[in-house]
């Protein structure tokens, strides 16, 4: 071996000569064949990705497979209605002129979710309401994996069909971004299975903390609220009713509360999970102003216009969380994000209101495995 | 859980695939360097044809380790089981005597369920938790800075 490195060393050594035509036919190689090479690499790199996301999308298929037949018990074979499922899809409105698009697209989403329902409960005929819920959400992320399965597959097939770098690269680059998601809602597919409370109940949960041992009843679809005495306020506390995974109506909800109220409110605070940014801690807690929630915007449109309507102040309180914890099962800090945002609230409650006024605490998300 | 024993076998498996397979690149790698070394001696004697052969086999042997760099990851890949699934554990408490109990997650747990008589008086335990354990959820948090 010494002798050979020896040989290295010396100009004119036979081992230096092989090494050199090895350089010299890589480097002429690569003067004609550098961009190949990289969009062969991407081609390969996107391949792997697109076989892990397969299987992912395939294990979630089969999840909901058996959980409609563990839970729903529908004595035939469900595979062809879940496939279908898979493949289910929504046309958003058009916006070209959009004055009353928010109002068009809620009955599309409310056509939506009456079609789920209609489905599920025809899929799994002997499973609980909460249990079908759980069904629908755990769906809904199968569904969701199936997409990104088959856009990474559409790129990496047309990519190798046009041998194209920049077709290629529009998956490539944004790879690890679409991973982090479907990985989260591949781990959605436990929680939703078991119906247990993930990363995005924890405003459920925070509502469910201060309504607690009182009475409930609902104010809108799937939406309850109780009536909490507080140093000397009213509080009245809404959630979605759990513990089936469900979000309710949270902007039907508030303007039913404070049209009854005849908009005697004096202030709304919604509380939220929020994406934090990267260094932030999981479960620490912000507050803020505004309408805290997501989704498409339906209920937050009602929400502002409601409280502008009755002139009643918005204020919210954030619990941040990763991506990859929205739909994953509940990680301890964001527990004690929880017991801080219900502090939180507090806090607010005492800060802008007066004893005798009443309050609305708003607690946004899905209420899987949450009660009341 | 099992699932994730299965998984940490699937890992090792995995593991000494790739181990596997770099040895195998790497001989291959040391052979096709010899052989073109002997291929080179050869050359400029009177065994030119077999000067020749070691020269194609050394570059063949290049060739192969190209190849099998990426067909070794695309298979490790393919035999990998992708989907997480976590230890879930539930914690109840009693809201008279403030008993604490942890245990494994239940299909039908639910936060604020009320789930079995306390051992230590006669209220009943409530759930107040449903979280990953401990030690998985730790893995995923980022360094703070």
């Amino acid at each position: 071996m010494i002798p050979l490195v020896g040989q290295l060393l010396q100009t004119d050594s036979e081992l230096s000569m092989i090494i050199q035509t090895l350089f010299s036919l890589a480097f002429i190689v690569y003067i004609f064949y550098a961009q190949r090479i990289q969009t062969l690499q991407m081609l390969r790199q996107v391949e792997v990705t697109l076989r892990k996301v397969k299987s992912i999308r395939d294990e979630g298929r089969e999840t909901a497979i058996k959980t409609i037949n563990d839970l729903g018990k529908p004595g035939k074979d469900v595979s062809a209605d879940v496939d279908r499922f898979m493949d289910h899809f929504v046309i958003s409105p058009i916006d070209m002129d959009p004055a009353g698009v928010v109002w068009k697209l809620k009955q599309i989403l409310d056509t939506r979710e009456d079609v789920w329902e209609y489905e599920v409960k025809n899929i799994a005929p002997n499973a609980s309401e909460s249990e079908r819920n759980n069904i629908e959400n755990l769906l809904e992320a199968s569904m969701a994996l199936n997409i990104y399965y088959k856009v990474v597959r559409h790129y990496y097939l047309l990519g190798k069909k046009t041998m194209n770098i920049y077709v290629i690269m529009q998956i490539h680059m944004i790879l690890p971004m679409l991973m982090q998601e479907i990985e989260a809602y591949s781990s959605a597919l436990q929680a939703f299975q078991e119906g247990m409370p993930v990363g995005d109940s924890v405003g459920a949960i925070v509502a469910g903390k201060l309504m607690h041992g009182y009475p409930n009843k609902e104010v809108a679809k799937e939406t309850i609220a109780a009536e909490v005495p507080f140093e000397g306020r009213m509080l009245i506390v809404m959630k979605a009713r759990g513990p089936g995974g469900s979000v309710g109506e949270p902007g039907e909800a508030i303007r039913n509360i404070l049209d009854k109220k005849k908009g005697k409110v004096k202030i709304i605070i919604t509380v939220d999970a929020a994406g934090k940014l990267e260094g932030e801690a999981v479960g620490s807690v912000a507050e803020g102003v505004g309408a805290a929630i997501g989704g498409p915007g339906v209920d937050k449109y009602q929400m502002e216009e409601t409280a502008k309507k009755y002139d009643v102040p918005l204020h919210a309180v954030a619990i941040k969380e990763g991506i990859e914890h929205v739909v994953s099962p509940l990680v301890d800090p964001l527990f004690d994000g929880v017991d801080k945002a219900v502090e939180a609230v507090k806090r607010t409650v005492l800060n802008y209101t007066q004893e005798g006024d009443t309050v609305l605490v708003a607690g946004i998300g899905n209420t899987v495995g949450v009660a009341q | 859980m099992g699932e994730s024993g299965g998984d940490r076998g699937a890992q090792m498996t995995s593991m000494s695939q790739s181990w596997f397979g770099l040895a195998l690149i790497m001989i291959i790698g040391v052979l096709a360097l010899i052989s073109l070394y002997m291929g080179f001696q050869s050359y400029g004697t009177d065994n030119q044809d077999i000067a020749y052969m070691y020269m194609l086999i050394g570059a063949t042997g290049f060739a192969a380790i190209g190849y099998m760099f990426f067909r070794t990851k695309a298979v490790t890949v393919q035999q990998k089981t992708d989907v997480t699934r976590v230890n879930v554990v539930t914690t109840l408490e009693c809201p008279k005597c403030n008993l604490k109990r942890v245990r494994d997650f239940q299909r039908g747990d639910y936060v604020f369920k009320d789930d079995e008589p306390c051992t230590r008086c006669d209220g009943k335990m409530m759930i107040t938790r449903i979280a990953q354990k401990k030690e998985e959820a730790g893995k995923k948090q980022p360094t703070e800075l």
